[in-house]
C-alpha cells in the first residue's frame, strides 16, 4: 500500500513564505483574536503584501487555536465514557466472583453471593445512570454541533448496549451453571431416597415412621435449597428486567449495522437535505410575507394618503 | 476483497495516529469511495464524530476548535480553492490533509501560502482513488462518460479531463497494490491507445520513482479495452440478482433507491446491497432469478420459525433468551424485508413489461444464428403493444448489431417500424450505434463467427442445449480472459505499449479496464473466473457501471454533441 508524504515540502514552502511575510508585517495592532485579512494570493506580488493587522503567527497563537475550549456537553460525554470504563472493570471482577462462587467450597458461600449481588447492583446502576445522562445529552448545546452530539451519543449508546448484553450473558451462564450444580447433590439425594424407599417397603410400620422422619428431614433441606435458589433467580431476573429496560431505551440511539443508516453518504445527505429544506421553508415564508395582506393594506393606505393629500392641495389652490 | 481492504487500510492509517474528537471532510467523489468501504459505526468507534462535504463546510461560520479536521479529497483545483478558503479562516484545531492522488507542486505551494495560522500538521497522498464496489470490481464514477465515444477534436479539454481521471484511477489501483504493470491496449480504439500511452508515461517516466517497487515477481498485466467492442452486454436484460437489480432499478455505490419505483414502506426506501455486510446477498448475488426465489422463501421460513418461537414467551428464561437475541432478530428482520421487497418489485416490473418474452428474443439475438427467425421474432415484438419503447429500441439495436450486413432491406423495415412506434427514439440512434460499434469497428469476435474454432464451439453448444435460456449469454470478456489464461491474446489485436513486456512467464494478476463502463454481468464473469482457481487473479474496472438505460443515455448524449459539432463528419 503505497503512500507519499508531502509534509516536508509543504513545511519548507510554508516557512519560506513566512520568512518573506514576517519582515513586511507592520506593528502588531489588533492583538486580540487572530483575525487575518488576506490579500488575494494569486494576484498580488510577493514583494507587496498588504500590511497585516495582526501579530506574527508565532507559537502562542498556534496554541490558542489548537487548545480550543470544547463545549460543555463534551464533559458530560467524557464522564459517561469514564463510567463505561469503570463498568468494564467491575465486570471483570464480577466474572472472577462468579467463577469463585461456582467452585465447590466448604463454607456456605454466603459471602460470595453477597459480593456478586453487590457487584451486579453496582454495574446495573452505573449503566442505568449513564443511559439517562446520555439521553439528556441531546437537549443541551447549540444547533451547529448537533450532528457531532448525535454521533457521540450513538457511539456511547452502542458501547453501553454491548456492555448490557455482555452482563446479561454472563448472568445467564452463571445462573445455568448454578442450577446444574444445585441439582447435582439433589439428584443424588433423591436417588438414595428412592432406593431407600423401595428396600424399606416390605418392613413394618415402625420402620416406615422412622423413614418418614428421614424423608421429612430431606424434604425440609430440599425446600430450603429451593427457596434459596428461587431468591437468587429472582434477583438475577430483576437485574435482567432492568437491563432490558435500559436496552430498550438505548436501541433508539444505536445504529443497525448493514442498513442504510450505517452509510456515511446517507448521513451526509440527510444533513444536506434538512439544510435545504430549511432554506426552502424560509424562502416560502418570505414569499408569503411579501404577498401578505398586511403589505397590501399598507400600500393601499399609503396610496390613499397621497391621493387625499393631493386633493387637499388642489382644494387649497382652487379655492 | 483486495480492493476493499486496500481502501480500508488507507482510511485506518489516516485515523489511527490522531487522538481525540475528529471530523472527516470529504468531497463528492471521495464520499462514494469511503462509503462503500467504511461504515458510519466504524467511524464512530474511531472517534470521528462528524462527516461533512468540503463545499458545504466552507459556508458555515462556527468555530469548533476542539475538533481535529481530517480532509480526504481528490487533488482538483476546486478542492484546493475550498481548502485555501478554509485555511485562511480555520474552524478546527488541527488540519490533516490527505489527497487521493498525486499533487502538483503548484498546488502544494498554493496551500502553503494560505496556511498563515500554520494549522496544517501533515500533507499526504493516500491513493484510494477508486470506488471498490465488489471484491474484484471497481468503478471511477466519471461524470461525463459519453465523451469516450467522440473523436478528440470535438471537445479536447473535456476529453483530456476524462483521460486524466481514468489515468489517475488506474494509477491509484496499482499504487494501492504496489505493482507496476506492463500495458496492452485494444488496437482499434483510439481512446484506449491514448489512455495506455498516458498511463505508461506516468508510470515509467514522470513518476517512475513512485512506481519503482523493486519487486522480483512477475509484473501484472493491464489491459485497456473499449466498451464499444462489446456493445451487446450492456443492452441485454439480466437475470442474476445483482445485475438484475441494477438493470431494473439501479445500484449506485452499492445503494439501491426504491423511492421512484412504487409505494414502499419508509424503512425500505433506500437499501444497501453489499456482499461484505450481507451474507445472504454474498451467497446469492450471482444466482439466477428462479434460484433466488427459492432461497428467499427458505430465508423467510427460517425467519418465521424464529419469530414464532419468540412469541411463545412463557417462562422467564424464554424472556431472557428473547432479550439476548433481540438485536440479531432485528437485523435478520431488516435483511429479510429488504430482499423480499427487492424481489417483489422486480417481479412486478418483469410482469408489467413482459420482460421474459423480450429477453428470450434478446438472448437468441445475442447467442444464436438464424437471421430469418430473428427478423420475424423482432417484428412480432415490435407489433406487440405491451412492449415498452425502450425495449423495442434495444431489440432493434441487437438485431442491427448482429445482422448489420445481411439483408439491409429488412433492417430498414425495422427502422421504419421503430420510428412509427416511438417518435422519441429516433432510429438515428441505432445508426449511430452501428457507426460507433459496428462490425468494422470491433476487434473481438463478438458472435463467435469469425474464426473456425469459435464457430465449432457454438455449434457444439447449440447441439448440447442450454441449461437456462435466459442466462446463456457469455460476455466477450469471458473469451478475453480465457485467451489471457492460455497465453493466447493476440499481439496484433492487443499490442503492447513500449518495450516493457515479459514474454513467456506466467501471469499472476491481470487488471482489465473497460473505457466507457463495465456491467455487473461482466463482474460476475470475473468473480466466477477467479473462483475457478486458474492461477490468475483478474480485477475488472471501468469508468462507470452501466445498465441499458445508462448506455443508451451515453449514446444519446454523444449523438447530440456529434450532431451539433462541425468537426464530426
Amino acid at each position: 500500500m503505497a503512500t507519499r508524504n508531502r509534509t516536508v515540502i509543504y513545511r519548507k514552502h510554508r516557512d519560506a513564505v513566512k520568512s518573506v511575510r514576517a519582515p513586511l508585517s507592520s506593528s502588531a495592532s489588533g492583538s486580540g483574536g487572530p483575525v487575518i485579512e488576506m490579500a488575494s494570493l494569486l494576484n498580488s506580488n510577493r514583494s507587496s503584501y498588504a500590511p497585516l493587522s495582526t501579530e506574527d503567527p508565532g507559537p502562542s497563537s498556534r496554541d490558542a487555536f489548537t487548545v480550543g475550549l470544547p463545549p460543555a456537553w463534551v464533559d458530560d460525554s467524557e464522564e459517561v465514557a469514564a463510567n463505561i470504563q469503570r463498568a468494564r472493570v467491575k465486570m471483570a471482577e464480577l466474572t472472577k466472583a462468579h467463577a469463585k462462587a461456582l467452585m465447590p467450597s466448604f463454607g456456605d458461600g454466603k459471602e460470595d453471593q453477597r459480593l456478586i449481588e453487590a457487584l451486579t447492583l453496582e454495574i446495573t446502576d452505573i449503566l442505568r445512570r449513564s443511559g439517562k445522562r446520555l439521553q439528556k445529552l441531546s437537549s443541551s448545546g447549540s444547533a451547529e454541533d448537533s450532528n457531532v452530539r448525535k454521533n457521540v451519543q450513538r457511539s456511547l449508546a452502542t458501547d453501553l448496549q454491548n456492555l448490557s448484553m455482555d452482563l446479561r450473558r454472563k448472568q445467564s451462564t452463571y445462573l445455568k451453571r448454578l442450577q446444574k450444580q444445585k441439582e447435582g447433590p439433589e439428584g443424588v439425594d433423591l436417588e438414595m431416597n428412592f432406593s431407600g424407599n423401595k428396600s424399606r417397603l416390605e418392613d413394618d410400620e415402625f420402620d416406615d415412621m422412622s423413614l418418614n422422619e428421614h424423608q421429612m428431614h430431606k424434604l425440609k433441606k430440599s425446600e430450603q435449597f429451593t427457596v434459596e435458589r428461587e431468591r437468587e433467580i429472582n434477583q438475577v431476573m430483576q437485574s435482567v428486567n432492568e437491563l432490558a429496560q435500559i436496552m430498550k431505551d438505548l436501541s433508539v440511539l444505536v445504529i443497525d449495522q448493514g442498513t442504510i443508516v450505517d452509510r456515511i453518504d446517507y448521513n451526509i445527505q440527510t444533513v444536506a437535505v434538512s439544510v435545504e429544506e430549511g432554506l426552502k421553508q424560509l424562502q416560502k415564508a418570505e414569499r408569503t410575507q411579501k404577498k401578505g395582506g398586511m403589505v397590501r393594506c399598507a400600500t393601499v393606505l399609503v396610496i390613499m394618503c397621497f391621493v387625499l393629500l393631493v386633493l387637499l392641495i388642489l382644494k387649497e389652490i382652487l379655492l | 476483497m483486495v480492493l476493499v481492504s486496500a481502501v480500508r487500510d488507507y482510511i485506518n492509517r489516516m485515523l489511527q495516529d490522531i487522538s481525540g474528537m475528529k471530523v472527516l471532510i470529504l468531497d463528492s467523489q471521495t464520499v462514494s469511495i469511503v462509503s462503500v468501504a467504511y461504515s458510519q459505526s466504524e467511524l464512530l468507534q474511531k472517534e470521528v464524530f462528524l462527516v461533512e462535504l468540503v463545499d458545504s463546510i466552507s459556508k458555515s461560520k462556527e468555530s469548533m476548535s476542539h475538533l481535529k479536521a481530517i480532509f480526504f479529497l481528490r487533488p482538483t483545483s476546486e478542492n484546493i480553492h475550498h481548502l485555501r478558503r478554509q485555511l485562511a479562516s480555520p474552524r478546527f484545531g488541527e488540519y490533516h490533509l490527505f489527497f487521493s492522488n498525486m499533487l502538483k507542486d503548484t498546488q502544494i505551494h498554493i496551500l502553503a501560502d494560505s496556511d498563515e495560522h500554520e494549522v496544517v500538521q501533515q500533507v499526504q497522498e493516500f491513493y484510494a482513488d477508486f470506488v471498490a464496489s465488489d471484491p474484484f470490481h471497481f468503478s471511477l464514477n466519471v461524470p461525463s462518460n459519453h465523451l469516450y465515444m467522440l473523436p478528440a477534436v470535438v471537445d479536447p479539454s473535456n476529453l483530456q479531463n476524462f483521460c486524466d481521471r481514468v489515468v489517475d484511477g488506474i494509477a491509484a489501483i496499482f499504487l494501492a497494490l504496489k505493482r507496476r504493470p506492463f500495458i496492452r491496449y485494444q488496437r482499434t480504439s483510439d481512446i484506449a491507445k491514448r489512455i495506455a500511452q498516458e498511463t505508461t508515461k506516468l508510470m515509467y517516466q514522470q513518476e517512475s520513482g513512485l512506481f519503482d517497487f523493486r519487486r522480483t515477481d512477475i509484473s501484472p498485466l493491464l489491459l485497456i479495452i473499449d466498451r464499444r467492442d462489446d456493445p451487446v452486454t450492456p443492452l441485454l436484460n439480466q437475470w442474476t440478482y445483482q445485475a438484475m437489480v441494477h438493470e431494473l432499478i439501479g445500484i449506485q455505490d452499492n445503494k439501491v433507491d426504491l423511492r421512484s419505483i412504487g409505494k414502499i414502506p419508509k424503512d425500505q426506501q433506500e437499501v444497501v446491497l453489499s456482499s461484505e455486510q450481507d451474507a445472504f446477498f454474498k451467497a446469492n448475488m450471482y444466482e439466477n432469478f428462479g434460484d433466488i426465489g427459492l432461497n428467499i422463501k427458505r430465508l423467510v421460513d427460517e425467519f418465521q420459525q424464529i419469530a414464532k418461537s419468540n412469541q411463545k414467551i412463557q417462562t422467564i428464561e424464554d424472556m431472557a433468551k428473547f432479550v439476548d437475541n433481540y438485536p440479531e432478530y432485528k437485523k435478520m428482520h431488516g435483511n429479510v424485508s429488504k430482499h423480499v421487497t427487492l424481489v417483489t418489485e422486480m417481479s412486478k416490473i418483469v410482469e408489467e413489461h413482459k420482460l421474459m418474452l423480450v429477453s428470450q428474443t434478446e438472448q437468441d439475438l445475442a447467442c444464436n444464428g438464424g437471421q430469418v427467425a430473428a427478423f420475424e421474432a423482432v417484428t412480432n415484438l415490435l407489433n406487440n403493444e405491451s412492449i415498452s419503447d425502450i425495449d423495442c429500441l434495444r431489440l432493434v439495436m441487437l438485431y442491427a448489431l448482429r445482422y448489420e450486413k445481411e439483408s439491409p432491406v429488412q433492417l430498414m423495415q425495422l427502422f421504419n417500424k421503430l420510428a412509427s412506434r416511438s417518435p422519441k427514439y429516433k432510429p438515428g440512434l441505432v445508426q449511430f450505434l452501428l457507426k460507433q460499434a459496428g462490425v468494422d469497428k470491433r476487434t473481438g469476435d463478438l458472435y463467435g463467427n469469425r474464426d473456425l474454432l469459435n464457430i465449432a464451439r457454438n455449434m457444439a453448444r447449440g447441439l448440447k442445449g442450454v441449461e437456462n435460456v435466459y442466462t446463456q449469454h457469455q460476455p466477450l470478456l469471458f473469451q478475453t480472459m480465457e485467451s489471457i489464461t492460455k497465453g493466447r491474446l493476440r499481439d496484433v489485436d492487443y499490442p503492447y505499449i513500449g518495450n516493457h513486456f515479459q514474454q513467456g512467464s506466467r501471469l499472476q494478476e491481470v487488471v482489465i479496464f473497460i473505457v466507457g463502463g463495465t456491467t455487473y454481468e461482466e463482474s460476475r464473469s470475473v468473480a466466477l473466473q477467479n473462483a475457478s482457481n486458474s492461477g490468475i487473479r483478474f480485477i475488472l474496472g471501468g469508468s462507470v457501471v452501466l445498465n441499458s438505460k445508462r448506455f443508451l443515455k451515453d449514446l444519446e448524449e454523444a449523438q447530440r454533441i456529434a450532431r451539433s459539432s462541425p468537426a464530426v463528419v
